[in-house]
């Protein structure tokens, strides 16, 4: 049983990089951590060892991060009016060609075995406005559907949309320079 | 019907369409769009990447036990 305590104590420091990555906010990541080791440490037996011991404490750790946002909603979506601009006026001209055309990524997905890759992934959500960073983790990592991330945030779908958009063309523009510009250097 | 999109409205839709069942008007504006456009055509593999992208990192941080990585890496 103290065995089982100090395995899950080990995997404090990976929650809360999760934790923090989507709640962009130290103090409710150290809560939602805290609250999963918690209920861990109350229910041992739930963990029937068929799934990795880091996989179990994920699944309830997301549990209590929409717990969180649910408990923090006003200063969750406080600032979606002003969450960053849209950057299609930079991607696009007036007539609405591309300003440059998206690059070819060749075939990318090599990446995807790279641990290298998937920090630099961190990183680039790291690196979102707040709340553009809270409805994609929502959508992606938590794999909410839209109108469960709009009841918990109670934002509007439109609202949602706008900040989804914002988020993907940042990510796509983060990847773009980080890692596919970056990439010979990393190889 | 509108039938001709521009880029900028080609990739608003293309982004919404990751989040929500697009119309049928509007993908079939987007399908005819991005059939000539090869700009948008790129586009559409970044999107397609990085929503297999993020599914893997995903996957890799819920499961993947940071110690043994640590030591595959050196």
């Amino acid at each position: 049983m103290s065995d089982f305590a100090r395995q899950i104590e080990q995997l404090r420091p990976q929650l809360l990089r999760f934790a923090r990555t989507q709640l962009r906010n130290d103090a409710w990541a150290e809560d939602a951590v805290s609250e999963s080791l918690l209920a861990a440490l109350e229910r041992p037996q739930s963990f029937g060892g068929h799934s990795q011991l880091k996989t179990w404490l994920v699944g309830i750790l997301k549990h209590k991060v929409v717990d969180q946002l649910r408990r923090h909603t006003r200063e969750a979506t406080i600032l979606v009016g002003e969450d960053g601009e849209d950057l299609d006026d930079d991607l696009f001209l007036a007539d609405g060609h591309w300003r440059d055309a998206p690059q070819d990524w060749g075939d990318p997905d090599a990446a995807c075995s790279r641990r290298q890759f998937f920090d630099v992934l961190q990183t680039c959500c790291d690196h979102l406005p707040p709340v553009q960073a809270r409805v994609f983790m929502m959508r992606e990592w938590l794999e909410l559907e839209s109108d469960e991330i709009c009841a918990e945030l109670a934002i509007t779908t439109s609202n949602l949309w706008v900040l989804l958009h914002r988020a993907r063309l940042r990510l796509r523009d983060c990847l773009q320079l980080r890692w596919f510009n970056a990439s010979p250097a990393i190889n | 019907m509108k039938n001709t999109l521009t880029c900028r409205e080609a990739t608003r839709l293309l982004l919404e369409d990751e989040d929500r069942e697009l119309p049928v008007a509007d993908r079939v504006a987007l399908q005819v769009h991005v059939k000539i456009c090869f700009a948008c055509q790129r586009f559409v593999s970044q999107l397609n990447f990085m929503r297999r992208a993020t599914r893997a990192w995903r996957k890799h941080s819920e499961t993947d036990d940071d110690d043994s990585d640590e030591s595959t890496r050196a």
